[in-house]
């Protein structure tokens, strides 16, 4: 059985500006997530891809079709399947005055959990950094946080939206490392990501969206195989960003 | 431990973390407090008034004599010319001219009062004054005993300065701006900072968030009132009859009763500016109208049945009535009722507006 299903997505907007009018942020996506997959949703910037999460997670109300996660209907009961999933936003600030042992407590207590704090803050490469605030991290030590917050009550599917934007390659592999150890102890990740080499290194199998509908699925190589166009006669050896990280060496900068 | 106990004492936490809040927002009635506690004695300053007396007689001597005696007055003597420019000046609140044939035995004389129409603020209180003078000195010329007159006994028999009428206005104002600034930006800063999105990702439900936030300012507002309580009765000294615990009744409705409508602007506000601007319009005309500073009986009578029906009215008569009339709960029911009205009303917008799934994402 898939652990994420969803059948017949569709989330629709008023058109700006005009009334009775609407728009499908997302139009009809059916995907099928198993156990221990980890899966990506690719696509540009309006394609509908947060939408899609959200409405998995229980976020934005579903407008038409159905998901489910391990088997139960996100619409009919939330709060149960709230307790099984993890979940990384974009936007990750919060509240003032905390540090990050009393934000991961507090996260844990909201699952009604009551493990030590520093545990998941080693798991995550911060255990340094307990008695600081959000505020005071570096990009990629506050998405590492971020993820650590999702990972309190050991969910059993790990929602992860664009965990790499923005950060530099060395935080970036340090978090596709971090992804890596979870999925292998049987943890399913789905992500979003605009990095197709994050897509190819991580996910098993990815999806490609634009305009709220899915117009590729596969693995990376069936993917790659199905649609990519013609190898140039003479190829390239590596890319840039081969390069920055030759010069600059992968340990990370923090 | 239910996820309201979590969310409560999480809340406790970042409030009182952030100190300058907590002492900022106890500055302002502190000074308010401090100020009339030292500095006014009660009584009310003389009114400036000219005299300029054109008869010079006993008669005209005698008169002035009489006003002068009256400590309400403080009497400048000059021409009538001199006078007309320091009433327009504003150096005094009115001249009185006392014609030549003011002498004697005078028949029917006519004393002039110059008044400048734009500055008649005191005119209502100095006019009385100025007929009963010139009444007694009448009766004083004719030789009659007075038939009437007027003995005041205060029926409370009990001696209270303006500060104790002032403190219990002064805590509800308090309790109001606290309460109803504290909850309504909290609402609008989590929200634009994706942390009530973070939280509704995970099992809390609303009811929870809302109720741990509103037991935590609840006691933050308490603890900071009774800061200023206690200020008021061990260092101002102010006249404390009632019972404490009526009084915390009163405080405990009060503040919920803000702290559900700053609720209902949070979930309806935007932005900080337009949660400020609508506070403003919540919290203004009841900081004006509901008798903090002078009694809703003195007020104009065409606002005085919008001013008794107030939230804040509610509970400036409850604090007041229980903090220097000692009252008991059966005598301040009708109190009681309005703000238990007043209380399902705003929990009713605050459940209603507050739509979890709007105000998180």
């Amino acid at each position: 059985m898939s652990i994420v299903k969803t059948e017949n997505l569709h989330k629709k907007y008023p058109k700006p500006g005009k009334k009775n009018e609407f728009f499908y942020a997302v139009n009809g996506t059916s995907v099928s997530i198993e156990a221990g997959e980890i899966y990506g949703i690719l696509g540009p910037n309006g394609a509908g891809k947060t939408t899609t999460l959200e409405m998995i997670e229980g976020l934005t109300d579903i407008d038409e079709g159905e998901a489910w996660i391990d088997g139960i209907s996100v619409n009919k009961e939330p709060y149960k399947t709230k307790k099984l999933i993890g979940v990384q936003l974009q936007a990750n600030e919060y509240f003032d005055h905390l540090n990050l042992s009393e934000l991961i407590a507090l996260f844990s207590q909201l699952y009604g959990r009551y493990d030590d704090p520093l545990l998941l803050l080693e798991q995550v490469n911060l255990k340094e950094k307990a008695k600081a605030k959000p505020k005071e991290l570096s990009g990629g030590q506050q998405q590492r946080f971020s993820i650590a917050c999702a990972l309190v009550h050991d969910p059993k599917v790990l929602f992860l939206d664009e965990p790499t934007t923005g950060l530099d390659p060395q935080a970036k592999r340090n978090i596709w490392e971090l992804v890596r150890e979870l999925n292998s102890k049987g943890m399913t990740i789905v992500l979003t990501t605009h990095n197709m080499e994050e897509a190819e290194y991580l996910c098993n199998r990815l999806a490609i969206m634009d305009h709220g509908k899915i117009i590729a699925e596969g693995s990376p190589q069936e993917l790659i195989n199905t649609h990519a166009p013609d190898p140039p006669s003479a190829p390239l050896h590596g890319n840039l960003e081969d390069v920055f990280l030759t010069l600059t060496g992968s340990g990370l900068r923090e | 431990m239910s996820l309201t106990l979590v969310m409560t004492k999480v809340f406790l936490k970042i409030f009182s973390r952030d100190r300058q809040a907590i002492v900022f927002s106890l500055i302002f009635p502190l000074l308010l407090m401090l100020a009339f506690g030292f500095f006014n004695s009660g009584e009310v300053d003389p009114i400036a008034i000219g005299i300029a007396d054109e008869a010079n007689s006993t008669l005209s001597r005698e008169f002035i004599a009489n006003i002068d005696a009256n400590p309400l007055f403080d009497i400048t003597q000059g021409t009538e010319q001199s006078l007309s420019v320091q009433v327009i000046n504003g150096n005094i609140g009115l001249a009185i001219l006392i014609p030549e044939e003011f002498r004697g035995n005078p028949a029917n004389v006519a004393l002039q009062v110059i008044i400048d129409t734009s500055q008649t603020a005191q005119m209502n209180t100095v006019i009385p004054l100025l007929q009963q003078t010139l009444v007694d000195i009448e009766r004083d010329l004719r030789g009659l005993e007075p038939l009437f007159d007027l003995s005041i006994v205060d029926v409370e028999a009990r001696t209270q300065t303006y500060l104790d009428f002032l403190v219990p206005g002064l805590l509800a104002l308090m309790l109001m701006q606290i309460a109803m600034g504290g909850s309504g930006f909290n609402l609008v800063e989590f929200r634009r900072k994706g942390i009530l999105k973070r939280l509704f990702v995970t099992p809390i439900q609303p009811n929870n968030f809302i109720s741990g936030l509103v037991l935590s300012r609840l006691l933050i507002v308490m603890v900071q009132i009774s800061v200023l309580l206690g200020i008021a009765i061990f260092l101002l000294d102010i006249t404390f009859i009632g019972n404490l615990l009526n009084l915390y009744i009163f405080i405990i409705l009060g503040t919920t009763i803000f702290l559900s409508l700053g609720f209902c602007l949070g979930s309806l506000a935007k932005s900080q500016q337009a949660i400020m601007a609508m506070n403003m319009l919540l919290t203004w005309p009841q900081m004006l109208l509901t008798g903090i500073f002078y009694p809703i009986d003195a007020m104009p009578a065409i606002v005085q049945p919008l001013a008794n029906v107030l939230p804040l009215s509610f509970v400036v008569n409850g604090l007041r009535g229980v903090a220097i009339d000692g009252a008991n709960l059966v005598a301040l029911m009708p109190n009681i009722i309005g703000i238990l009205i007043w209380l399902a009303i705003a929990l009713g917008f605050a459940i209603k507006l507050f739509n979890w799934k709007e105000v998180a994402t």
